[in-house]
C-alpha cells in the first residue's frame, strides 16, 4: 500500500515534469516574431582589456577558418544562425591569417560560455557541451595547437569569472554594442537582431502594442540592456518587465499565456520556437 | 549608476525579500504543526500520506519545487496562470519549510517522556490542559535553537524566487552588477542578508530567554 502510493505520487511530480517537454500540439507558427526590430547588434569575442596578444592570435585563426571554409561549414550545422554569420572567405587578406600551430603548444586555452544560450552554447542532445561557438572555439584551439578547456559559467558572473582568470574570454553568443569600453574586443563573426516574440494570436502586432502589456527578458542580455537603455521608452509603455534568469523559464510563461512577449535574440528566439515543432 | 539609484532600487528588493520571508513563516510555522499531528494520527493511512509528504518536500530541491507549483496547474490542467507567480512562490516556500517544521516540531514532542503525561493524568488534567498547559511550553522551549536555523536559512533561501522572475534583494544584485560591470551590488545584498539574520538571531534569542525561567 505504501509502496504504491509513493510510486503514484512519483507519477503525478514526473508527469508534470515531462509534460513541460511536450505539452504543446504545436503548429510552426504558434509564436512569431513582430515585423519592428528593437535593433541589430554584433555578437564578438571579448577578452580581459590588456590581452591584445591572444585577441590577434584569435582573430587570425578565426580569419584562417574562414578562409579555408571550416567557418561556414560549422554553420551548416545551425541553420537558425546561418544567415547572420557575417564573414566571408573572399573579405580576407592572406596576411591577415594565423600560421598553423605545430602540434602541442602546452598552451590551453580557456573558453568561458554559458550553457544555456542556444544554438550559441549549449548542451547537445547527446549530453556533451556544443553550439557554434564552442564548435568555432575548438577548431581555433585545433588550429593553433593549443588544448581546448570548456568553462560554462553563470552568466551573471561572466566578469568575475573573466577578471578572476577562470577563463580567458567571453565567447557566447556576447554583443558588443554598449559594452565597447568594457573589453578588448576580438573579431565580429556574426550579426544578431533583437526582437519581441508573442503568440500568433496574441493580436500583438507592432511595438505600439505592447503599451500595457507584461514582457520577459533573460538577465544580463544585451535585449535587457536594450530595455534598460535605448529602448527605455518603449520599456516604459508596458505593464511590467519581468527578468528571467534564463529564457527557457520566460518562454514558459509566454506559453502559459503568463505573459505577452519575449525580447530576444532573433537567433535565441528561432531555437525556442523550433522547439515547440 | 549612482550609489543612491542602487540602493533604492535595491531596497524595494529588499522589501519583497522581506515579503516572502514574513508569509512564508506566517503559513509553515501553523502548517508545520498540522502536519506534526497528522503524521502522529491514529490512523495509519494519513501517517503515510505524511510521510510521503515530507519526504518529497525534503528529497527534491526547493527550486524545482518552485517551477512545479508555478507550471504546474498550466501543464496539468491548462489553468490560466496569469497573476499566479507570487502566490505560488507563498505556496512553495511555505509547504517545503513547513515539513522542516513538522520534524522539528516532532523531535520536541518526542524528547517529552511519558511520566509528564502519566503524572498530568494523576493530577487530573484533561488531554487538552496537558497538551496546551504541561507538554507544549516545554516542546517549544527544546525546539527554539533548531527553528532559529531554520528561520536563518529561509532568509538566504528567499533568493530562489528569481527562479520564477520574481526580483527579491539578491536577482536585483546580479542584474545591477551585470549591467554596471560592478560588485558592489553583491556587498550591498551581502550585508543586507547579514543584517536581517542578526536580527532574526537577536529577536530569537529574546524568545529563548523568555522562556528559560527553570534559571
Amino acid at each position: 500500500m505504501k509502496k504504491k502510493l509513493s510510486i503514484l505520487l512519483a507519477g503525478i511530480m514526473m508527469l508534470t515534469l515531462t509534460a513541460c517537454g511536450g505539452g504543446s500540439e504545436a503548429s510552426g507558427d504558434k509564436y512569431v516574431f513582430l515585423d519592428e526590430d528593437l535593433g541589430v547588434e554584433s555578437y564578438a569575442i571579448g577578452f580581459r582589456i590588456g590581452d591584445d596578444d591572444l585577441m590577434e592570435q584569435v582573430n587570425g585563426a578565426v580569419k584562417a577558418l574562414v578562409k579555408n571554409g571550416t567557418y561556414e561549414k560549422i554553420g551548416e550545422n545551425y541553420p537558425d544562425i546561418k544567415d547572420y554569420l557575417c564573414l566571408k572567405a573572399e573579405d580576407i587578406k592572406d596576411d591577415e591569417i594565423a600560421e598553423e600551430g605545430s602540434g602541442d603548444s602546452g598552451y590551453t586555452f580557456k573558453h568561458g560560455f554559458d550553457l544555456d544560450y542556444p544554438p550559441y552554447s549549449y548542451l547537445q542532445d547527446d549530453g556533451s557541451v556544443g553550439g557554434f561557438d564552442v564548435e568555432m572555439a575548438q577548431a581555433v584551439c585545433d588550429y593553433l595547437g593549443w588544448g581546448y578547456e570548456a568553462v560554462p559559467f553563470n552568466w551573471d558572473a561572466k566578469d568575475a569569472e573573466l577578471n578572476a582568470g577562470s577563463c580567458d574570454c567571453i565567447w557566447s553568443g556576447f554583443t558588443k554594442e554598449g559594452r565597447e569600453d568594457d573589453y578588448t574586443w576580438g573579431i565580429t563573426y556574426s550579426n544578431n537582431t533583437q526582437g519581441i516574440l508573442v503568440a500568433a494570436d496574441s493580436g500583438i502586432k507592432t511595438l505600439a502594442d505592447l503599451k500595457g502589456k507584461v514582457v520577459g527578458v533573460q538577465t544580463a542580455t544585451s535585449a535587457a540592456d536594450m530595455l534598460e537603455d535605448s529602448q527605455k521608452e518603449l520599456a516604459d509603455t508596458f505593464a511590467d518587465l519581468k527578468v528571467y534568469e534564463t529564457y527557457t523559464i520566460a518562454f514558459n510563461d509566454l506559453k502559459a499565456g503568463a505573459i505577452d512577449a519575449i525580447a530576444i535574440d532573433m537567433t535565441a528566439g528561432a531555437f525556442l520556437i523550433a522547439g515547440e515543432e | 549608476m549612482a550609489l543612491s539609484t542602487m540602493l533604492s532600487t535595491m531596497g524595494e528588493g529588499a522589501l519583497r525579500t522581506c515579503g516572502i520571508f514574513f508569509l512564508t513563516l506566517l503559513f509553515s510555522l501553523p502548517l508545520g504543526m498540522v502536519v506534526m499531528l497528522l503524521r502522529k494520527s491514529r490512523f495509519k493511512i494519513v501517517q503515510w500520506i505524511m510521510k510521503i509528504y515530507i519526504a518529497v518536500m525534503r528529497g527534491t530541491p526547493l527550486m524545482l519545487q518552485l517551477l512545479v507549483w508555478y507550471f504546474g496547474p498550466y501543464y496539468l490542467f491548462g489553468a490560466n496562470i496569469r497573476g499566479y507567480r507570487f502566490t505560488a512562490i507563498i505556496i512553495g516556500f511555505a509547504m517545503n519549510y513547513a515539513a522542516y517544521f513538522a520534524e522539528i516540531y516532532r523531535g520536541g514532542f518526542e524528547a517529552i517522556p511519558v511520566g509528564q503525561y502519566e503524572a498530568a493524568e494523576v493530577l487530573g488534567y484533561n488531554r487538552t490542559q496537558t497538551f496546551f498547559m504541561i507538554i507544549l511550553p516545554q516542546v517549544v522551549k527544546t525546539i527554539l535553537p533548531s527553528v532559529t536555523n531554520e528561520i536563518i536559512t529561509l532568509v538566504k533561501d528567499t533568493s530562489l524566487a528569481f527562479t520564477l522572475a520574481y526580483n527579491e534583494i539578491f536577482s536585483l544584485a546580479k542584474q545591477i552588477a551585470a549591467s554596471q560591470t560592478s560588485f558592489t551590488p553583491f556587498v550591498i545584498a551581502g550585508v543586507f542578508y547579514f543584517v536581517a539574520n542578526y536580527a532574526v538571531a537577536f529577536v530569537m534569542e529574546r524568545i529563548e530567554k523568555a522562556f528559560d525561567y527553570y534559571k
